[in-house]
């Protein structure tokens, strides 16, 4: 019975639920409290997933001689059981390779693009206002056509700006952008960033993984925004938003335009109240500490009556 | 001087050069300017070419070396790469953080009503909450 409730948990905290909370909007209003809600569901699903599938390990194999879960229940229910406890093993195994996989195809990439970032940058063609503002560590400038602000995340991260988008805003507004990439680089959000791509990349249908994705990614740039505003002021901030907005290639159309929308009507909004930082942080404490309590609780009596013998 | 900037000063002089050079030629400009071994020379070269940013072609009991691109081509591939966008590469990768991503001209517009709705000073000032 502990494995079908534990699969039931594991269906729900993998399909509507991470459906149900990409659709709300009170979570931008939160985007910390929000995003360790999503990690806490994340893992949550993947703790009862293997909860179901031990759950059902322990009663094909007891301590008892031969099948006797076979002998009890006839071969429909113990091929049953069979299947789920192999399907929650090719669930395992595929989601540690997957993340494997994404994790050395992001490094290479990053470490390839650090490598001629610092080849390429230039440092002579800079103004006196920028090379006040650009002087601390790790910011690079980029001679090219595009307007860029990004960073390349990791043990040795970078800010990477283009002297386009520059020259395209005040010094306030690249202030701004700075605070933003640095509190990235700062709080490594490519982190939680890399666990949802990978959970993404492992199983790309049936459950909500794109909309959980999306979801993190926009609340991780909230959560910049809000550390942005903070030292740089909350009106460079938009207005550079709105300014590095309207640069993409009319050619080549992404689908990340309401995102930029959502941040900057969200500037404009009023604080959150203070109680749904907490609740949201109480509900991931619920979705977390429920399933490790009732895989750990069993255990821990089992064990305990195993030496108590 | 650091090892970076040292890379930085080959690839300018191999830029320069149009031509492949020798780790002999690259140490003779080099040394015009200041005090440099040369197999710090070799050992720069070597890292560039590990980095598939020169290329290296053998030429009797030489090797010579030359840019695998020119200087703007190589910004604007790092360019490319940067702007990335492509959903289905991002998806399974996470490898740059941008500021933010491109945006349509009608909701660059919108974008733009939004930042009218920003009133001043709200979040530096102590606006009440």
């Amino acid at each position: 019975m502990t494995a079908v409730w534990f699969a039931a948990l594991a269906l729900l905290l993998a399909g509507p639920v991470p459906a149900l909370l990409a659709r709300a909007r009170w979570t931008w209003q939160v985007p910390r409290a929000a995003l360790v809600l999503w990690q806490a569901i994340a893992l949550g699903a993947v703790l009862a997933t293997l909860g179901a599938g031990l759950a059902s390990l322990s009663l094909l194999v007891t301590e008892e001689p031969g099948f006797p879960f076979l002998e009890r229940h006839g071969p429909v229910q113990t091929t049953l059981i069979g299947l789920g406890s192999a399907l929650v093993a090719v669930v395992t195994v595929r989601f540690w390779v997957v993340a494997t996989f994404v994790g050395v195809r992001t490094r290479r990439r990053r470490n390839r693009h650090r490598d001629l970032v610092d080849l390429l940058h230039r440092n002579e063609s800079l103004s006196q206002v920028n090379a006040a503002l650009l002087s601390g560590t790790g910011v690079r400038v980029l001679a090219g056509p595009g307007r860029v602000a990004y960073c390349v995340p990791g043990v040795r991260s970078r800010v990477v700006v283009s002297d386009a988008m520059l020259a395209s805003l005040t010094p306030e507004e690249v202030r701004a952008v700075l605070a933003h990439e640095r509190a990235h680089l700062r709080a490594r959000h490519d982190l939680v960033l890399e666990g949802f791509t990978a959970l993404h990349a492992a199983f790309p249908r049936v459950v909500s993984s794109q909309a959980a994705l999306d979801s993190v990614r926009l609340l991780v740039e909230m959560l910049a925004d809000d550390a942005a505003r903070r030292r740089a002021g909350t009106q460079p901030l938009a207005r550079a938003l709105v300014a590095l907005a309207g640069s993409g290639d009319p050619g080549q159309e992404m689908p990340v335009g309401s995102a930029a929308l959502a941040r900057v009507r969200r500037l404009a909004a009023r604080p959150p109240r203070r109680g749904l930082s907490a609740l949201t942080y109480a509900a991931a404490a619920v979705v977390l500490g429920g399933p490790t309590l009732a895989i750990a609780v069993p255990w821990l009596q089992a064990s305990y009556r195993a030496l108590a013998h | 001087m650091a090892l970076g900037e040292l890379e930085r000063d080959v690839m300018d002089r191999l830029w320069a050069a149009g031509e492949p050079l020798t780790v002999r030629e690259v140490h003779e400009q080099l040394a015009a300017h200041r005090k440099i071994a040369y197999t710090t020379v070799m050992t720069v070269l070597d890292r560039l070419a590990k980095k598939h940013v020169v290329r290296q072609e053998r030429e009797g009991r030489a090797f010579r070396y030359t840019p695998v691109a020119s200087r703007e081509q190589m910004v604007a591939e790092l360019m490319l790469d940067a702007l990335g966008g492509v959903p289905s590469v991002d998806d399974r990768q996470a490898a740059l953080v941008h500021f933010i991503g491109g945006v349509s001209p009608a909701e660059a517009a919108a974008l733009r009503e939004a930042l009218d709705a920003v009133a001043p000073d709200r979040g530096n000032s102590t606006s009440p909450a």
